[in-house]
């Protein structure tokens, strides 16, 4: 559990963070979201003393940061930065064993660790445990950071922008792979991004904030439907947010049984979100789809008129 | 293979002319009854008659046609030419000394020509050039140079006595060796000096801002001031201390001597060593250190284990500009008496024995080339693996 209590950071005579309270539940996934120059990296850092806070205080687990010694603290929480930071002139097993290394795991035990973690992140342990990060491809890169962070089974990860210098489609692979990873895991993560989808499709709960100051927190469905202000609701879409919020859905959520009619020829998993089922309906210009399982039977069916459902309240 | 359809190689077809008519126009070889006499010249038809100088000249003909069409089979078998070229030099060259040397006169000698010289020149500036179009690796091109190496060795151990350069060689061999010894240690000292003090300099520059300008503008000063006049700089305040000082006295300081010029060589050298140590730490990524910083690492296991390791080849760029360069400028340290190959320079220079001065200077360009090459290739070895 992480908790800030009336945090402030200051550079000079600049405020760069402004009197924050934020508390993150164990094994919640919150993301930090704001344009640049909000402090949400700021923020970040501050949680695992790399930049140290000028007032307030940070608890860990009930416990000030301050009290920690700052390495021992860090070795403690995972960190994956944008530019993945992997050290150039180590293998990937060497980048991945780097904390257990630092806190003198046996050297087996290492060894183990680090061929499970490339197992987890879906890099053969033949084909890349003695490769060099300059032969890894943005994706692959990102996944031995990730790998990296998680090395010493810490129960907090800090993920600044992560996937923000990936194309989009190696970005959402490894959104996905997230998600999945979070759900077996369970850490506790903070995510900073500016990619608001990124945000909606990962968090539990979203904080956005702006000059310093947070503006808005809660879970991502009460944001998109209650903004507190022109900001927060540019900043979740203004317009597209209905395709947001469908985005925030599964198919399976609205589908129905089988009508008496004959089956839809367009068919649509039943665990896409809904703003895709809408798209298969825009673009084949029809008002109904099956529902297919993971083996492509049909389960279900999906009207227009359910899809748009009961209008949220 | 589509190299076949590609345009002339106009660089070996100009080093080439250059040398064929470098061949059929100057002095090859100069032959003299003694040390003290000049020697009369003689030009490649001088020496075995007009056929068999435009015979010599055929292989660089062969390497101009085949640099018309330069496929890679074609400069492959250019390769080949061109050593066999630098390996036929000395042998041709114990032909000459048989043709031309009276066997009457023993002390005479036999000097080589601005033509060989010029060819010599040019024949390595092919093979760079081959080299570099066919990919060659570094280790390849010295190898290529073994069979060169041996020809001369054979040629000298058995025909080429009357060589003016060995006659000198032969007359101070023991010199020879110690001057090169002294010469590499002088080199060696100053360098790892100024490694030790660039390190620290560094250091204290990326600490302190104030020193980074203060300490670049000084050594930029330092090393604008010729190098003579520096010799000449430190005679005085060197001479004051040894006098003051019986310590340093016993230690062999003097006004000349191998104390000013190590003092000398480690002022030239610490610009190039602090520059490229500094941008070298400098120049670590910030995500890098960032990251290490984040993983945990302590300040120290973060200079160590990551910025150290990520700098060493560029620190070692530096080594090497710094060795070439203390090469070369501890053969003017000989003025002052410092000993090393540069003395036979300033004797042959005093002397006006051409060939003295060769022997001090084609070592000095030998020792210079070698050492470029090995530290390039630790950089490079160095580099592997590690930024691309």
């Amino acid at each position: 559990m992480i908790e800030l209590f009336d945090v402030t950071k200051r550079f000079g005579s600049e405020t760069a963070v402004d009197g924050i309270s934020l508390r993150v539940e164990k094994g919640e996934f919150c993301a930090l979201v704001g344009t640049s120059g909000c402090g949400k990296s700021t923020t970040l850092r501050m949680i695992n003393r790399l930049i140290e806070h000028s007032e307030g205080e940070i608890h860990l687990d009930g416990q000030p940061v301050r009290s920690f010694n700052e390495e021992l603290l860090r070795r403690r929480i995972g960190y994956v930065i944008q530019n993945t930071g992997l050290f150039p002139h180590w293998t990937v097993a060497r980048n991945i064993g780097l904390v257990p290394r630092l806190l003198k795991w046996p050297r087996g035990k290492i060894q183990a660790r680090t061929d499970e973690l490339l197992g987890l992140l879906g890099l053969p342990r033949e084909e890349f445990a003695d490769k060099y990060p300059h032969q890894l491809s943005g994706g692959q890169a990102q996944r031995v950071g990730v790998a990296r962070a998680l090395a010493a089974d810490p129960e907090i990860l800090l993920m600044d922008e992560p996937f923000g210098a990936l194309d989009p489609i190696t970005r959402q692979t490894l959104q996905r792979e997230l998600q999945d990873l979070q759900a077996r895991l369970n850490k506790t993560v903070v995510f900073v991004t500016h990619d608001m989808d990124e945000a909606l499709a990962l968090a539990d709960r979203l904080v956005v904030m702006h000059q310093g100051r947070i503006v808005q927190q809660g879970r991502p469905i009460d944001l998109l439907h209650d903004p507190v202000d022109a900001f927060v609701e540019s900043l979740l879409g203004g317009m597209d947010r209905g395709l947001k919020e469908a985005s925030l859905t599964c198919v399976s959520e609205r589908m129905a049984p089988f009508g008496p009619r004959l089956l839809a020829s367009e068919r649509i998993p039943y665990r896409a979100p809904l703003s895709q089922a809408l798209s298969v309906m825009l673009w084949h210009r029809v008002e109904r789809l099956t529902v297919v399982d993971d083996e492509d039977i049909p389960i279900g069916e999906l009207s227009l008129r359910r899809l748009l459902g009961a209008k949220p309240s | 293979m589509t190299t076949e359809r590609c345009s002339p190689n106009w660089v070996l077809l100009c080093l080439m002319s250059a040398g064929l008519l470098a061949w059929l126009t100057l002095e090859a070889v100069s032959i003299a009854p003694n040390r003290l006499v000049a020697g009369t010249p003689h030009r490649a038809h001088e020496v075995h008659g007009w056929w068999a100088a435009l015979l010599a000249g055929l292989p660089m003909l062969g390497v101009m046609v085949l640099a018309w069409r330069p496929g890679t089979r074609r400069l492959q078998a250019a390769l080949a030419l061109v050593v066999g070229l630098l390996v036929a030099m000395p042998l041709w060259l114990a032909t000459a000394v048989m043709a031309l040397a009276d066997p009457d006169i023993p002390q005479a000698r036999l000097g080589i020509g601005a033509s060989l010289w010029l060819l010599l020149f040019l024949w390595l500036l092919v093979l760079i050039e081959l080299r570099t179009r066919l990919n060659l690796s570094r280790a390849f091109g010295w190898l290529l140079l073994l069979p060169v190496v041996f020809a001369w060795w054979l040629s000298l151990s058995f025909w080429l006595e009357p060589l003016a350069l060995y006659r000198e060689y032969q007359g101070r061999s023991d010199q020879f060796a110690s001057a090169i010894a002294y010469h590499l240690t002088l080199v060696g000292a100053a360098v790892g000096a100024s490694l030790l003090l660039g390190i620290v300099l560094a250091l204290c520059m990326r600490r302190y801002a104030g020193m980074r300008k203060a300490g670049f503008g000084l050594l930029n000063v330092v090393q604008t001031i010729p190098s003579l006049a520096l010799f000449g700089l430190l005679l005085a305040p060197l001479a004051w201390l040894s006098a003051r000082f019986d310590w340093l006295a016993s230690m062999g300081v003097s006004g000349i001597g191998w104390a000013p010029a190590w003092l000398a060589l480690v002022g030239y050298s610490l610009l190039p060593m602090v520059r490229n140590t500094y941008v070298a730490l400098e120049g670590v990524a910030p995500a890098v250190i960032e990251s290490a910083r984040g993983m945990g690492m302590s300040r120290r296991q973060t200079f160590l284990q990551v910025r150290l390791p990520l700098a060493l080849p560029v620190v070692l760029e530096g080594v090497r500009i710094t060795t070439v360069q203390a090469i070369g400028l501890t053969a003017v340290a000989a003025l002052i008496g410092a000993g090393g190959l540069g003395t036979f320079i300033f004797q042959g220079l005093g002397q006006a024995a051409m060939d003295l001065v060769l022997l001090g200077a084609l070592p000095i360009i030998g020792l210079a080339l070698v050492a470029d090459a090995l530290l390039g290739a630790l950089a490079e070895r160095l580099r592997h693996g590690g930024t691309p």
